[in-house]
């Protein structure tokens, strides 16, 4: 364990460097909060109303959050580093260390995301609290609760593009299955909640990433149900393990293939 | 007639300078140091029509500068520059019809076509009719020794063949000065000596002035019957070739002991 | 003076030429990129659809509408890369001294910088947005006035991106800020102008380029005005101006690839 916090050390130190860069960057995500702020305030024209159970601060501080975690969450390292890795040959190096690759990505991913996430979070905040107004209910169970699902989501996050990148030791290409996966996340997981599609799609939808990645950090947020958390925290730990387990698999898989047909 | 006349011809860069760490570098954001330098300094020399000149010193000594002033890639700070009778600044296109630039290792052909499509751009570039642009190719493939590779795209060809192209497409114009900024850098010996014969053969026939920076002896010996040095923005010797070989070290030795003099009373950039 | 200008045009048409046909060496990469970039925009219904079926006008605009903003986005941003690529990452260019090329030919060096690149997954842009206009009511004029706003808007666009673009002569952090800007300006190019109110919506028609890029265009398509069109036209020619002056007048500031150098 102590290596993989000493390599996420030196990720996050580097990082560090970059905070004037990142800070800019928030300058997007402001503008994708402004853009949804006005879109749901066009929405919720008549004050009182509830579009799919939720009121209309709930709506705006679900679609921050999960904006805070696609924008805050991107990282170089689980997508593109990995198929560069992979198709440089560069890997012939890397999976030698006295490491396991897939992990030393892991350690990279989340030293960058812990620079970026608590910077969008920050702005989610300032900029909620004055432009939406606090959210009613929100108490210590909803934070704690919120944090321990989105480490966790951001985490399952990093797992699941690390295992499409891992493709690219059979194609060519893996941009555009990340390409699906992210357009999976960003226009059905982050503009709006699940309960907005009809009943029947609910169940299909609780099953892609979707709902451990994005929903669930963002419902627990604004409307925090015991019940609900315990469902969601249950599903992101099988969403883990079952994603952990895929990750090793196509490494080793990968890497056999290596072996066999050279770098 | 001079071709080229520079007069106290100056130029600075304001360089930013970063202090270490974390709190450096949040003072640099708004705060930032800045130190001059002056690449060149007070720079005064004339070129005749015809000559072969070579324009040498150590890196960083303000050569690569002084070239880009005389083709109109810079702007001067201070002094006054005429190249064939134009001021680079006010009249770049002017005299860009007039002058062929070969810089090094960086590349102004279109890799993925033919060195005679290539050789049609830059006609159409510098507005030679189709038919003379033809003939010109035609000129300029049996000089250079182009007509194996002509159809062949040029990131195929070989560096020594991409160099002769590149050298070509540069004299499409039938240019009154050339600069060579480096020409032969990375080439084996044969091709370098090839490349030497070829722009020896440009001067004599064509009366092309040639101004040519390298740190290439041999370059410098065979091409030039005229050698200034600068060094630290200035220039140091300025010389002819003939009078230089006369004196009892060889050419290098001689240029060495220039280099380092000048570096004793100033510490180098 | 004609001769000059038709000289010029034929190197730009030239180079874009030549640009295109280096992407398409690769025939499989370039028809997916192609292929993949219509099918992003077209991802972007999905969304719609679920808004739309909340209400049935956001604000003001029909599903319709909103496909037809989308598509005059797409095609007009499109076609600014196609043609002007380049304009984009111009900063890494001013950074690292590596407009040389462009200074010792004799022809304008903004141009011949500009027509110096394509990106081929905007010809999926462009042919995307041909698409909406065309599967939203096919009538002629709607297509010639949609085809006209795509070129206005791509000229703003690239006038927009040369104008931040060029702040790099002069400081060299401005390339993220830059980037971020042209962010700003697509990332309301996607979205109604009529849920924005007061402060924003003078800021979307003056300073920020999308109203004039494509909102003020997409009325225009259903509701044609002559002096809007004019506003349009004006608009596109005055911030030209201004970013060809700007541009300008930094490359007196350009220091060159020996730059670095000097910094040893």
């Amino acid at each position: 364990m102590r290596k993989y916090a000493v390599i996420y050390r030196s990720v996050f130190l580097e990082n560090l460097q970059y905070t004037m860069n990142i800070a800019l960057g928030l300058i997007s995500y402001f503008i994708f909060i402004f853009v949804f702020i006005n879109l749901w305030g066009y929405l919720y024209a008549e004050p009182g109303t509830r579009i799919a159970g939720y009121t209309r601060e709930q709506m705006i501080w679900y679609v921050m959050i999960t904006e805070m975690l696609w924008f805050g969450a991107r990282s170089g390292a689980v997508a593109g580093q990995v198929s560069a890795d992979i198709r440089g040959g560069n890997i012939a190096y890397l999976m030698n260390k006295p490491y396991h690759y897939t992990l030393y990505i892991l350690a990279r991913y989340t030293g960058e995301w812990s620079i970026r996430l608590p910077m969008y979070m920050a702005l989610a905040v300032a900029a909620g609290i004055m432009m939406v107004g606090k959210l009613p209910g929100f108490g210590l169970p909803a934070l704690l609760s919120s944090a321990v699902s989105i480490l966790l989501g951001v985490t399952i996050n990093g797992v699941f593009k690390i295992c499409i990148s891992l493709l690219s030791f059979w194609i060519e290409d893996a941009n555009p299955f990340q390409w699906l996966y992210d357009k999976l996340i960003l226009i059905v997981g982050t503009v709006f909640p699940i309960e907005i599609f009809p009943e029947a799609m609910r169940p299909f939808l609780k099953m892609t990433p979707i709902y451990t990645v994005c929903y669930g950090p963002a419902k627990l947020a604004v409307d925090f149900r015991m019940d609900q958390y315990l469902d969601i925290l249950l599903a992101q730990f099988l969403y883990l393990a079952a994603g952990c387990g895929l990750m090793f698999f196509i490494y080793e898989k990968g890497v056999k293939k290596l072996y066999v047909n050279g770098g | 007639m001079n071709v080229i006349e520079a007069e106290n011809l100056s130029k600075t860069f304001r360089v930013k300078q970063k202090e270490k760490g974390m709190k450096g570098s949040i003072r640099a954001v708004f705060k930032p140091k800045t130190e001059e330098i002056k690449a060149v300094n007070g720079v005064s020399f004339a070129v005749e029509e015809g000559e072969a000149l070579a324009f040498i010193g150590p890196n960083g000594a303000g050569k690569s500068t002084t070239i880009k002033m005389l083709t109109g890639i810079l702007y001067p700070d201070g002094g006054r520059v005429q190249v064939l009778g134009i001021d680079p600044t006010k009249k770049r296109k002017q005299l860009a019809y007039q002058i062929g630039t070969v810089f090094g290792q960086k590349e102004q052909l279109w890799t993925h076509l033919t060195p005679y499509d290539n050789f049609q751009f830059f006609g159409a570039i510098y507005d030679i009719p189709d038919r003379e642009t033809e003939k010109r190719i035609g000129e300029l493939t049996e000089i250079f020794e182009l007509s194996a590779f002509l159809n062949t795209p040029v990131r195929n060809l070989s560096l020594g063949q991409r160099i002769r192209c590149e050298i070509a497409a540069s004299l499409i114009h039938r240019p009154k000065v050339l600069f060579l900024d480096e020409p032969t850098i990375g080439l084996d010996p044969v091709v370098k000596e090839n490349i030497r014969f070829l722009i020896r053969q440009m001067n004599r026939e064509f009366h092309t002035t040639i101004f040519l920076t390298s740190h290439d002896i041999g370059d410098i010996e065979k091409l030039c019957r005229r050698v200034i040095i600068v060094n630290s923005g200035q220039i140091v010797l300025d010389d002819s070739m003939e009078h230089l070989k006369f004196a009892d070290a060889s050419l290098e030795d001689i240029i060495m002991r220039v280099y380092r003099e000048k570096g004793k009373e100033e510490p180098a950039l | 003076m004609l001769t000059a200008v038709k000289n010029q045009l034929r190197v730009c048409l030239l180079s874009i030429k030549y640009n295109i046909m280096r992407e398409m060496l690769n025939k499989v990469t370039f028809l997916t990129n192609i292929c993949f970039m219509m099918l992003n925009n077209a991802s972007f219904l999905v969304q719609w659809a679920v808004l739309f079926r909340l209400k049935e006008d956001i604000g003001g605009y029909s599903f319709r509408e909103v496909m037809l903003l989308w598509g005059l986005s797409a095609s007009s941003f499109g076609l600014s890369h196609i043609l002007f690529a380049r304009v984009f990452s111009l900063p890494e260019l001013i950074i690292n001294g590596k407009l040389d090329a462009w200074l010792v030919l004799p022809k304008n060096v903004l141009l011949g910088v500009m027509t110096s690149a394509t990106r081929t997954s905007a010809i999926g842009d462009l042919l995307y947005g041909i698409l909406v206009v065309c599967l939203t009511g096919f009538q002629i004029k709607r297509i010639l006035l949609f085809l006209l706003f795509t070129v206005t808007g791509a000229v703003i666009i690239t006038a927009f991106a040369l104008l931040v673009g060029s702040l790099s002569f002069w400081f060299v952090k401005t390339e993220i800020f830059g980037n971020q800007m042209l962010n700003v300006v697509i990332s309301f190019a996607t979205y109604p102008d009529g849920i924005f109110k007061g402060a924003a919506k003078f800021l979307l028609y003056s300073i920020i380029p999308t109203g004039m890029m494509v909102y003020q265009p997409v009325h225009m398509i259903t509701d044609m005005d002559l002096g809007g069109l004019l506003m349009v036209l004006g608009y596109a020619v005055l911030l030209s101006v201004i970013a060809a002056a700007v541009f300008y007048r930094g490359l007196r500031n350009y220091s060159s690839g020996n730059l670095m150098g000097a910094r040893v």
